[in-house]
């Protein structure tokens, strides 16, 4: 099963973080990216740029209607995420908790929902964004055979 | 430049819409895909199960919890995303005009997020990472 983790940050200014905090934000997801990678469960992962560069597009009447900003002002922001494969919700939260979400001193939160398979939809249009060669959208079975045999 | 669009729509329960509203707005998003691999600037796209299934999970004091629903109320909730890889924000916008974001009578918004690139890490971090680098540009 893919869930999306999504990342909800507050939008603090990068440089009121200290050097230290942002490397160790920085280790965390490492951690995160090189282990889920090692269990051949990672299929896509990327940081979205701040909100000040958001634009929001409605479609009325025929009409195009671009705005400045994201589509609802809220509390923490979207500030990017995860794809990972999991066999059920208790590994995708065991996985989340691992996630960090702290931004210049406060902590943010991890919204995990389900993707949906649609049938009719080309694999090759889903996949969400492989990260390379190997291991994207492998099973998980293949990939830790593959690490055996290697 | 790569892009994100999230599509927000107003959840409506699936027994209410017509079938054939459901049939013309899954072609129109197959049209949108096929076009957009066809130019080669379809990075990725899924739709999201619906919010009843999201759970959110917060770390207080040292603790996980781990709640039931989308981390935030909203008029319209995420329904589903591309992402796209596009010239500049003008194309970004005009690829976003076509997707589909409601059912008739509904209403949705794309909002379009630019990808960041993935801070550099230490040398000696991609050294003994190879398969880490390509992320890492």
């Amino acid at each position: 099963m893919r869930y999306m983790m999504l990342i909800y940050t507050k939008n603090s200014d990068p440089s009121l973080m200290s050097p230290v905090e942002a490397q160790v934000i920085r280790e965390g997801h490492v951690a995160v990216i090189e282990e889920s990678r090692r269990e051949g469960i990672l299929v896509a992962v990327n940081p979205l740029a701040r909100t000040s560069t958001a634009m929001t597009v409605r479609v009325e009447n025929g009409k195009t209607l671009a705005t400045d900003g994201p589509f609802a002002e809220t509390r923490e922001q979207l500030a990017g995420y995860y794809v990972l494969e999991c066999n059920d919700l208790q590994e995708a939260i065991a996985w989340a908790a691992r996630i960090p979400t702290s931004c210049g001193g406060s902590r943010g939160c991890i919204e995990i929902r389900e993707l949906q398979a649609i049938p009719g939809v080309p694999e090759s249009h889903l996949g969400s964004a492989p990260l390379d060669e190997s291991r994207a959208g492998v099973p998980r079975s293949e990939s830790s055979k593959a690490e055996r045999v290697a | 430049m790569r892009y994100m669009m999230l599509i927000y729509w107003k959840e409506m329960d699936r027994e209410t819409i017509p079938a054939e509203e459901r049939r013309r707005v899954l072609e129109a998003h197959l049209a949108v895909m096929d076009e957009a691999v066809k130019r080669g600037v379809l990075v990725g796209a899924n739709p999201l199960e619906r919010t009843s299934t999201a759970t959110t999970v917060r770390e207080q004091n040292g603790k996980i919890l781990s709640t039931d629903g989308p981390f935030a109320e909203t008029r319209e909730q995420l329904a589903g995303y591309y992402m796209m890889d596009c010239a500049d924000l003008d194309e970004a916008i005009a690829w976003a005009s076509r997707i589909p974001a409601h059912y008739r009578g509904g209403e949705g918004c794309i909002e379009i997020r630019p990808l960041r690139e993935m801070p550099a890490v230490p040398d000696s971090f991609r050294k003994s990472n190879a398969a880490l680098s390509s992320i890492f540009k």
